[in-house]
This record gives structure tokens, sequence and C-alpha cells, in this order.
């Protein structure tokens, strides 16, 4: 039969189930904005029902909140992590061929074409006034503002190159912190979850931090079943590794460290003490994602030389300058193109009669522009010339006389000498692209497609991104209406449950104070 | 599929974002006048800009050369004709010394007249352009005759100036001081060239009375003016040529000037009217975010 108070419990169950709901959906409504938040729903079930002995059967004893779970495609998390490390990679390589690009500035007034047009112009002038003070003056500047635009060009580069070296090391920092605190929160939640509890708000958080890990380096992340937990749960642990080896493993962390090379991995074009990234346990580390492969991949990238990363960074193109003002120097000093030993500026005769002249030579000790003499007495001195040493020799730019324009002592007028170098602007054999400006041009024309690439590779990646991150919002993420609807939904559960108290508190009224009285 | 508030304001952000960029890219191409503004915008396009950019400068500077040829080989030119000016006259008095009926007067006032167009020779022959000697070869900045027109300096008939007026085109500009002066040898320093000698031997010849020699002198001058007339056609059909040159350099200069702007300028009104739409999408975009935000249940619920 009808024990006691009955009534008034299942009602007081209903006001909790209806309050327990509503501060669900208050949760959720405070937290629409809150980024990796995903919405959670409080799991309710009709009480356990009393069995009737008289045959009446099953009596229903009110509702039960037995848990609040958080609404999470976990497919969806990984598909976003393995595509993220994609987008990270050329996301970064996009933001510095820009860069490059910038640096390069062509096509425009004042790039390489320029400069390379005004030497030559000056030497058509000088070679018809070729006894012009003037004229050989301006032939000096040309060649000297030339030589300058290399210097700067490599130093430019030089200097993007330590810039992304202190980005690396920042990332890895990074890293190393998002780690630690997920295995933070790994402890957490492990002892949060022991009792059989799902802790979505600190799940929420850790998933927000594997989101931009993600985004930082090529991870994997697995939740590893290690055995049941004596209450018949699976014993489940976070593993995250990097090529394989654990990063994360459950409470352990082995954090990634940055040490400086003894030896440049690009002997020639590298600045000093760039950072290797490895292991702090000192195992080799070989990034294969996410920004950190980006800026790598930049600030190293030769075309897979000296086991540098198959791609176009940095000492791609300071060896391209390198090789530019090699050949051209050579060139033009020694008329030396290919095999061909053809006539060039050395062996000119100037205005005082002076020969074997060098034009162009490199900055010697404290910066200051070597005499052909000396650089001539360097072993193997045109592989020492560099974008960034390169410079017109200290004869030609302490006296303007030595520009030789002719191949017969005092013979002012004579020009065939200057006419061969005239002619060396559209010699198509000095490089194996053709001329010198077809050389620069393959170079702008590779850093433009590269370039094209990066932007085309990271637009792709974050329209997939974006189209993953929709459909984690469409499933996870907090709907004002829904939420309003299941507000008003409750709010009147809450309200009936409040109404069958009244009626109950009728009902015992006149139980206790009406009947038998 | 569940559409969600987060959903719905990424997606319009994200969407603007796009529209804003679309349209920053016509406004920049509105602002530049140009296609490009970095290689990545078109690779093929920078590529072909470079290469146009110097064929463009380097039809300029040609362009420049042959002017500047041209104004050396004016000179010449002038010099030469007034040299056969020289010869036509000195031909004329030959003629006059040599009838017989001159009297000895009037051969000392001839003999006079030779002397100072000899001089006048000299002056020619020490001709000079932009301070510099147009005979004297490759030795620019030396005189070429002496005063007595003997060769002051060596000139060998291969010191050829020449000038660049094209990819791999040149022309010599100069007349060697043999060629004009010792009908075709070399000049020897402290030696005569033939026009020299012909005209010593003339004037010691009208000093003399030698009619016999004066008499030779025609010939010799009409010899001397085969030469000029040989040189004169050689320096007009340079001339012609560098002419030719211009206008073709000219022409060069136009189209690839054409071909630049083809390459890498904008259509105007092709880009303004892309401008325009993408700023209607913009609009029409901002306009319906404005609609699709706002309202939500809240916003109905008493």
């Amino acid at each position: 039969m009808n024990p006691g108070f009955f009534g008034l419990d299942i009602a007081v169950k209903g006001l909790y189930t209806a309050q327990r709901n509503l501060d669900v959906i208050n949760h959720n409504v405070n937290n629409i904005n809150t980024p990796g938040y995903s919405r959670q729903v409080a799991n309710q079930s009709a009480s356990r029902p009393i069995a009737l002995l008289n045959g009446t059967g099953m009596l229903g004893t009110g509702s039960d909140v037995t848990g609040i779970n958080r609404i999470r495609d976990e497919y969806l998390d990984f598909k976003y992590w393995s595509e993220n490390k994609t987008y990270g990679e050329w996301e970064i390589k996009r933001t510095l061929l820009a860069d490059l690009e910038a640096t390069f500035n062509e096509p425009s007034d004042s790039g390489f074409s320029t400069m390379l047009d005004e030497f030559f112009h000056s030497l058509q002038e000088l070679a018809k006034d070729p006894g012009s003070e003037a004229v050989r003056a301006l032939v000096k500047e040309k060649g000297v503002t030339l030589a300058k635009y290399f210097n700067s060009m490599a130093t430019h580069l030089e200097e993007l190159q330590v810039d992304l070296n202190h980005q690396i090391n920042t990332k890895v920092n990074r890293i190393n912190s998002l780690g630690a605190q997920i295995q933070q929160l790994n402890k957490q939640i492990y002892r949060s979850e022991l009792d059989g509890n799902v802790a979505n708000d600190l799940r929420d958080q850790r998933t927000l931090l594997i989101d931009e890990l993600s985004k930082l380096i090529n991870i994997d992340v697995t939740e590893v079943v290690a055995g049941k937990l004596p209450n018949g749960r699976e014993d489940k642990r976070m593993l995250i590794t990097i090529n394989g080896k654990p990063f994360v493993d459950h409470y352990d962390l082995t954090q990634l460290a940055v040490k400086q090379r003894a030896d440049k991995l690009n002997p020639e074009e590298d600045v000093v003490n760039l950072y290797e990234v490895m292991w702090e346990d000192g195992n080799t580390l070989k990034v294969r994602g996410g920004e950190l492969k980006g800026l790598l991949d930049v600030r190293d990238g030769n075309e897979g030389e000296n086991g540098s990363p198959l791609y176009k960074g940095i000492p791609f193109y300071i060896k391209k300058l390198n090789e530019f003002v090699r050949t051209f120097a050579k060139a033009f000093n020694e008329g030396i193109i290919g095999s061909d030993d053809l006539e060039g500026h050395a062996d000119g005769v100037g205005a005082d009669n002076s020969t074997g002249v060098r034009f162009f030579t490199m900055l010697g000790i404290g910066n200051m522009p070597m005499s052909s003499d000396d650089f001539i007495a360097i072993p193997d001195c045109y592989n020492q010339l560099t974008a960034k040493n390169f410079s017109v020799s200290s004869d030609i730019i302490n006296n303007i006389n030595k520009i030789a324009t002719s191949d017969t002592p005092d013979q002012i007028g004579n020009i065939e000498n200057l006419n061969k170098l005239i002619k060396m602007r559209n010699n198509t054999h000095m490089f194996t692209e053709g001329a010198p400006e077809d050389f620069m041009k393959s170079i702008i024309s590779t850093l433009g497609i590269d370039s094209q690439q990066a932007i085309r590779m990271s637009s792709n990646q974050q329209a997939m991104i974006r189209q993953v991150e929709n459909q984690r919002l469409s499933e996870s993420g907090v709907s004002m209406d829904e939420e309003m609807a299941n507000m008003v939904k409750h709010q009147q559960a809450y309200n009936a449950a409040a109404v069958m108290i009244n009626t109950m508190a009728e009902i015992y009224d006149i139980l206790i104070n009406r009947v038998g009285l | 599929m569940r559409i969600t508030n987060s959903m719905l304001v990424n997606n319009m952000i994200a969407n603007l974002g796009k529209n804003l960029s679309r349209m920053e890219k016509y406004q920049q191409r509105l602002a530049t006048g140009k296609k490009i503004s970095v290689p990545s915008d078109d690779p093929v396009v920078a590529a072909r800009a470079l290469k146009l950019r110097t064929d463009v400068s380097q039809i300029e500077q040609y362009k420049k050369n042959v002017k500047d040829a041209l104004s050396w080989m004016e000179i010449t030119e002038s010099a030469i004709a007034d040299v056969g000016d020289i010869l036509q006259r000195a031909r004329e008095l030959a003629v006059q010394a040599s009838n017989g009926t001159t009297t000895p007067e009037d051969t000392k006032k001839i003999c006079e007249e030779v002397k100072q167009l000899k001089n006048q020779l000299v002056n020619l022959g020490n001709a000079t352009y932009a301070g510099r000697y147009i005979f004297s070869g490759f030795k620019t900045n030396q005189k070429l005759l002496n005063d007595d027109g003997t060769f002051a300096i060596n000139v060998d008939n291969s010191e050829i100036i020449i000038y660049q007026i094209g990819v791999g085109d040149s022309i010599n500009i100069n007349v060697t001081a043999g060629d004009f002066f010792n009908s075709g040898g070399t000049a020897t320093a402290g030696m005569s060239g033939s026009l020299f000698e012909d005209f010593d031997d003339f004037i010691t010849a009208l000093d003399t009375g030698d009619y016999a020699v004066i008499d030779a002198t025609i010939a010799k001058i009409d010899l001397q003016q085969n030469n000029l007339l040989r040189i004169r056609a050689d320096i007009g059909a340079r001339c012609n040529r560098l002419e030719l040159t211009v206008n073709r350099l000219e022409n060069d200069a136009l189209n690839f000037t054409k071909l630049m702007s083809e390459n890498e300028d904008i259509d105007q009104a092709e880009n303004i009217m892309l401008l325009k739409s993408e700023e209607n999408v913009y609009r029409a975009s901002l306009a319906g975010g404005a609609r699709v935000i706002q309202p939500s249940l809240v916003d109905f619920l008493k």
C-alpha cells in the first residue's frame, strides 16, 4: 500500500532532477564562448521502482540524475590533430616565404635586375667615353651598389635565419610547456575518473592543449587501456608520441631540448651556433610536421644537401646568391665562363696602363675591400667569395683609372676589352640557367612557385581544419536555442514538481488536520 | 546537421575574412595598377616581368648608344665634307695654276691660298667630338696631326671604335687617320699622309713654278677625292644603318613596353567591376551576418 510520505519524496526528487538539469544548462550557457568547451548533458533516468506485493506491479519512484557527460566525438579530435600539423607547417612556411619575397623585392624598380641593368648601363656609357673620369666614377659606384646589394641580401637572409633559430627555441619551449600542462591534467583527470566519473571540463581543457600542441609538432595521441580498475572499468591512460617515442606517457614527460650545433649543417651557408632540436635524453629527433617542421625546413632547407631538409629554405637562397657572385665575378674578372677562358677585366688595360686588375674581389679584414693581388693570392679564391663578402676591389675604389677598357696600353679610346665585358651580360653560357638575369629570374620563379604552393597548401589545410572544427562545433558546441528550450522544459518540470508538493501537502493537510479530529 | 551559435559566429567571421581578403586584393591592384605585387601572385607573370623590364631597359640604353654614335659620325661626316670642299678648291686652284696663263704674282697668291687650305686640313684632321680626337683611332686623347701636317701618333687601321647598338649588334663609328689621310695606308708618327704629301708637292711646285708637277697634282687630287668619296659613302651607309636601327629600337621599345603592360598591368575597368562586385558581396555578408547572429530564443522568452 501507499507508504507514509512517499508522494512528497517523489516530488522532491522531481525538484532535484529539474534543478540539476537547470544547473547543467546554466553551466552550458555560461560556457557558450569558452574555447574547447563541449556541451554537457545530464543523464536522467527513472529511479528504481518499488515492487508492489499485491500484484499491482512496479511503482515508479521518480527520477534521478545519474551522471553528467560531455558530448564529444573523439574521432573528430583525432582528425583535427592530424590535419592541424600540416596546417601549422604550411602556415609558417607561407609567412616565411612571404618574408623572403619581400627581401628579394621583385618585380620592382629597386631589385636585382635594376642593379644589374644600371651596372651594365654604366659600362655602356663608359664605352662611349672611356677617358671620362666622371663616367669611370659612375661605373665604380654602380659596381659598388651591385656588390652592396648582394651584401645586404645575404645579411637579410642571415638575420632571418637567426630569427628563425630563436623562434625554434620558443616553439620547443612552448611544446615542453604544453607537455607539462597535459601531464598535470592527466594526473587530475585520472584521479577524478578513478571512481567512474567523467572529468568533462578537465578533458576539454586537455583537448584544447592538445589542439595547440598538434599545430606545433607531429604527434600521435592514444588512450591506452592498461588493464582494469578494481571497479571493473577500463584503466585508460593518455599517451602522446612523437615519431613513436613517448612525449607524454600518462604521468611521465620526456621533454624536447635544443642544443647548439658544434658543426654547421650547411657549412657554407649557415650562421654559427644554430639549434638542433632533440630529445632531452639525448636521442635525436626528426621533426615531421607542425610549425616546428616549417621553421626547420625554412631555416635549414638546402634541397637535401648535407642532410638538410628537402626544401628550398634560406640556405638554398644563400647558396644561389653565392653561386651567382662566384660565377659572375669569375667571368667578369677572368673571362672564365664554364670551360671557356675568354678575356675578362684582368686581361684588359686601365687608363693608367695597369693590367691584371680584378674588378670584383671580396671584403677582407675589417670588412675592407681586398686588393686584386691579395685576392688572387688566396688559394681557390673564387670559392671563398660569398654574397656577403662580395665587393669591388680596393684598386678600383682607390683609382678609377684602373677600370680596364682597352686591350693595349696607351690607347684611351680603345674599348675592345670593355666591349667583351659588356657582351657578358647576354652570355647565355655563364650559368646553366642562361645569362645572369636568367639565373636571378629562375631564383625568383622558384621562390614565387614555392610561396604560391605554401599559400595554397595552407589555405587548403585551413579549409580542412575549418570543416573539422565546424563538425566539432556542430557536435559539441552549445546551442543557445536548445539550451533555452531545455531550460523552459526543466523549469516547467520543476514547477510541476512544486505543484505536486502542494497537492501532496493538501492531501496530508486533509489527512493529518481534518481526519479523525 | 546541428547548428550551434559558435558555428554561426565562426563561419561568419571566416567568410567575412575571405571576402575582405578578396576585396583587399582588388584594392591593391587598383592602387598599384599591377596584377602582381609579389612573385607568388603569379610566378609566370613575375618571371616574364623581370625579363621584359631588362629588355626595355636594354633597348633604352641601345637607343642612347645609337644617338651618341650618330652624333660622332655626324661630326666625322661634316669634317670629311669640309675636306671635300678643300680638295675641290685645291683642284680648281691647280687647274688655274696649270693653264700657263697665270702671272708669277697670281701663282704666289694661289700658293698662299693652298698653304691656308693645308692649315685648314690640319685643323680638320684634329677635329674633336666632346673633347676627343675623332681620327686618332684609339688614342682619342692625342692630337692626330702636327702643325706641319705630319702624323703626331701612330694609328693603325685596326683601331676601330665599336659601339653596341643591340644584343649581338655593333657598329664601328670612327674613320681611322691612315684610311682617310693616307689613302687607306696606316698613319705613322713623323710621316706625312699621302694627302699632305700631295699638298706639300703642290706648294713646292707652286713655289718653284714647276708646271708639270702642278699638272700632275690635278690627277692626284682626283685620286684623293675618290678616296674621300669612298669613305663618305661608307659613313653614309653606316649613318643610314644607325637611323634604321633607331627606328627599329623605337619600335622595339614600344612593343616591349606594350608587352610589359599587357603582362603585368591590370585592366582597370575589369578590376573596378570586380572590386564593386566584391564590395556588394561583402556588404551582403555583413547584412546577413547581422541578421543571423542576433536573434535567439532568449530574445523571445519572457
